[in-house]
């Protein structure tokens, strides 16, 4: 059986997304640090890429 | 580039010994709110010997005032025995050295609402507690601020339900 679009989405009254919430929670401090790290290197990287433009 | 930043200034900060507390975004992280950020807030004991450990890694990392990066003011003794904020870029990015935090909390006040967290490679740091951070983001009530409110209360909430579970 198909699964309906609006069961695969859980926000809260004000808009937060909670599945992302649970799945930095599900992470550790150290996962959740090397993935801000990754995220803030790979903008930079984008930004440098495209300084300039 | 370099990769790893935050990790370095942590690694730098342990290291030297030096007292302090991760509070601010990336304090949020780590207790697992999904909010991006790109500067490292701590808040640092003012004890003497402290300062003195600081400096010396705040000049291994090449430490100037970010507000005009072009003079490179270097950050000194008596910047960071005053009660104020420092907002400084270092090799590994930008730092902000806070003396106190929300209202007036110093280092020893903020110890007791302080969680120490395996963040990798060895390194244990002491990080504000998620209640705390909302508390003080609720009185600063600035625009950035009241838009990570209902982030860091849901995440809050998810994990109080985590705990409970």
């Amino acid at each position: 059986m198909a699964v309906e679009p609006d069961s695969l989405v859980d926000y809260s009254e004000e808009g937060v997304d909670l599945t992302l919430i649970r799945w930095t929670l599900s992470m550790t401090p150290r996962e959740r640090l090397e993935f801000l790290e990754d995220r803030i290197n790979d903008i930079l990287a984008i930004r440098e890429r495209n300084a300039g433009t | 580039m370099p990769e790893r930043k935050l990790s370095a200034i942590l690694r730098g900060l342990c290291e030297n010994c030096i007292d302090f507390i991760v509070v601010g975004g990336v304090a949020a992280v780590l207790h697992g709110a999904p909010i991006q950020t790109y500067d490292l807030d701590v808040v640092y004991s003012r004890a003497p010997e402290n300062i003195d450990r600081l400096l010396k890694f705040l000049g291994d990392v090449d430490a100037i005032f970010r507000t005009q990066p072009d003079r490179r003011l270097r950050p000194k003794a008596s910047h960071l025995e005053g009660s104020g904020h420092l907002n400084l870029l270092t090799r590994f990015g930008p730092l902000d050295l806070l003396a106190h935090i929300g209202s007036d909390l110093t280092y020893n006040e903020s110890l007791p609402r302080a969680v120490e967290m395996d963040v990798g490679e060895g390194l244990r740091v002491r990080v504000l507690d998620l209640e705390t951070i909302i508390a003080i983001k609720e009185g600063l009530a600035s625009e950035k601020d009241l838009a990570a409110l209902p982030i860091l209360r849901r995440t809050l909430r998810e994990l109080n339900k985590d705990r409970d579970a």
